[in-house]
């Protein structure tokens, strides 16, 4: 058998030659994107980059213009797929004026706990147990979703993921609405999950500090994937104006070095 | 004690609409849809008149129709233009009445009618609307039952809907479409201008009581079916059209709902 392919760990994201164009505009322009099975890593670029784009075309919610997406080696995503795999989103769009607890808003995503309209709580949480023991929200059970803090609704929105054991795991943008002291508490609990459940976590985000840490490899998009690689290779600065371009606003990421050099 | 046999009409058509459309309408208002109600219940003037002008004896089937195909244009234009929610269901909210005003000042003697379609009148309940009434709320009942899951789900995240495997497209279709018809068919009762209360009102007070969504589902078909009721039995004796009194009859519940919320409230932070 062939040396190279035998190193080659099995593909969880496999996206080749990816165009999207949208209201006109090419947005993602020949993307290729190869993310082993079991590992933690960030897709990373600025604003207008087509990450919301790419997320998209992954998660089935964008048709291609060209190309092809194949997910956990079986193919483009479809309703077989996406049972295998969890999303979570930046934020929900629930208005206040809707009543739902995070106990049901749980319980509305599992097929076991579909009767929790009348079944007494303590039945449905000890179908939940698991996760939410896991997620740490026990103690939110009872709280409206829609009165949460972004913290708290992002372990929620986690939680909720979990229960169909993914295979694999979108998070867009997750410490969006985390404060500060949170969000390392927050990456340490995805961490947490993705050694113990042994699953691959793509994190989307243009926060570039928290990369560093947490994923074991990197894909700076814009337009292309312009480079890829472990934190350290890909948070060089050559790199990364490949990545942000012109568009590059500094505001956008925090590392240890100036751009005056580099002419934009 | 004698009960008149258009007051039972009434006061069953209430009892089947009353419910339903608390249980629907905990969804419009957290889908921000009110105004969307209030589109498609104008749109139903020009249904009536519509009716009037074809010679119909009774305008109901005209009316669910022509609210039906202006729900249908909302969603159409909404996804061909780029044009606001609230611009379009303006438009087609005063484009209907304007055509349905138009129509009945051509037809003679149909004036008078206007008035109860614009407020309700428990006299022009027939026992085709109370039957259709149990009808619609059979089956817009269960199909809202069935589908609780996946409305809660497209109501807190669409896109997060579609990825648990939800047709969101269908079920939104779907909703829009009973909705429709449960408004159009409520109209007898409260009237066009006022219709939108009993969908709107029932869920936001029980939204101050509830500590769950199944609570507030409970309670906000509970508040209809006692507002649309009662406001029915109030409005014979005070001679008075029945849709101002089952809205009053639901602000009233909906103030002894605040009051409620804030005792509850109260209550929780004392020591």
């Amino acid at each position: 058998m062939d040396i190279a392919f035998r190193s080659q760990k099995p593909a969880a994201v496999e996206v080749q030659d990816l165009h999207v164009r949208l209201g006109g505009n090419p947005v993602l322009r020949g993307v290729n994107l190869r993310i082993e099975a079991g590992r933690m890593v960030a897709l990373i670029g600025p604003n207008g980059s087509g990450k919301t784009t790419l997320l998209r075309c992954l998660l089935g919610l964008q048709k291609p213009d060209s190309g092809s997406v194949r997910l956990l080696q079986e193919g483009p995503p479809g309703p077989g797929i996406l049972k295998r795999m969890g999303y979570v989103p930046q934020r929900l769009q629930l208005d206040p004026s809707f009543m739902l607890t995070v106990r049901e808003f749980l319980a509305i995503r599992r097929p076991l706990t579909a009767s929790w309209f009348w079944r007494p709580s303590r039945q449905i949480d000890a179908l939940l147990h698991e996760a939410v023991g896991e997620m740490d929200v026990t103690r939110l059970l009872d709280r409206p979703v829609a009165g949460l803090s972004g913290g708290q609704l992002q372990r929620v929105l986690i939680c909720s993921s979990l229960l169909n054991d993914p295979e694999l795991l979108l998070l867009d943008e997750p410490t969006a609405g985390v404060d500060t002291p949170g969000e390392a508490d927050f990456y340490e609990l995805i961490a947490e999950v993705h050694r113990r459940r042994r699953l691959t976590v793509v994190l989307v985000s243009h926060d570039l500090s928290m990369v560093y840490r947490h994923a074991s490899r990197v894909f700076a998009l814009n337009g292309v994937i312009c480079c890829e690689g472990a934190p350290e290779e890909v948070m060089n600065a050559e790199s990364l104006r490949q990545a942000y371009g012109i568009h590059f606003t500094p505001y956008q990421h925090q590392h240890p070095h100036s751009h005056g050099s580099h002419g934009h | 004690m004698d009960i008149e046999p258009f007051m039972l009409r009434a006061v069953l058509t209430a009892l089947f609409l009353g419910p339903l459309c608390g249980f629907i309408g905990v969804f419009v208002t957290a889908r921000r849809m009110s105004f969307f109600s209030d589109t498609v219940a104008h749109a139903a003037l020009a249904g009536v008149a519509l009716g009037f002008w074809l010679g119909l004896p009774d305008p109901t089937v005209p009316m669910i129709l022509f609210s039906l195909v202006i729900a249908g244009l909302i969603l159409w234009l909404k996804e061909q233009t780029v044009l606001l929610n609230d611009t379009i269901m303006a438009l087609l909210l005063s484009g209907s009445v304007a055509l349905g005003m138009v129509i009945l000042s051509l037809l003679k003697g149909y004036r008078g009618e206007l008035d109860r379609y614009l407020f309700g009148d428990i006299l022009s309940v027939g026992w085709g609307d109370a039957a259709l009434a149990l009808v619609v709320l059979i089956t817009v009942g269960s199909v809202l039952f069935w589908k609780l899951n996946a409305l809660a789900l497209l109501t807190a995240h669409s896109d997060l809907a579609h990825v648990s495997g939800i047709p969101v497209r269908w079920l939104n279709y779907g909703f829009v479409a009973l909705l429709t018809v449960t408004v159009a068919l409520s109209i007898r009762l409260l009237g066009i201008i006022l219709v939108t209360s009993l969908v709107v009102i029932p869920p936001a007070a029980a939204r101050n009581l509830a500590r769950s969504l199944r609570q507030q589902i409970l309670l906000s078909l509970f508040l209809g079916l006692i507002g649309a009721s009662g406001g029915v039995i109030l409005s014979y004796p005070l001679n008075l059209p029945s849709g101002p009194c089952i809205t009053l009859t639901l602000v009233g519940l909906f103030i002894v709902s605040l009051l409620g919320g804030r005792l509850q409230r109260a209550h929780q932070n004392a020591p």
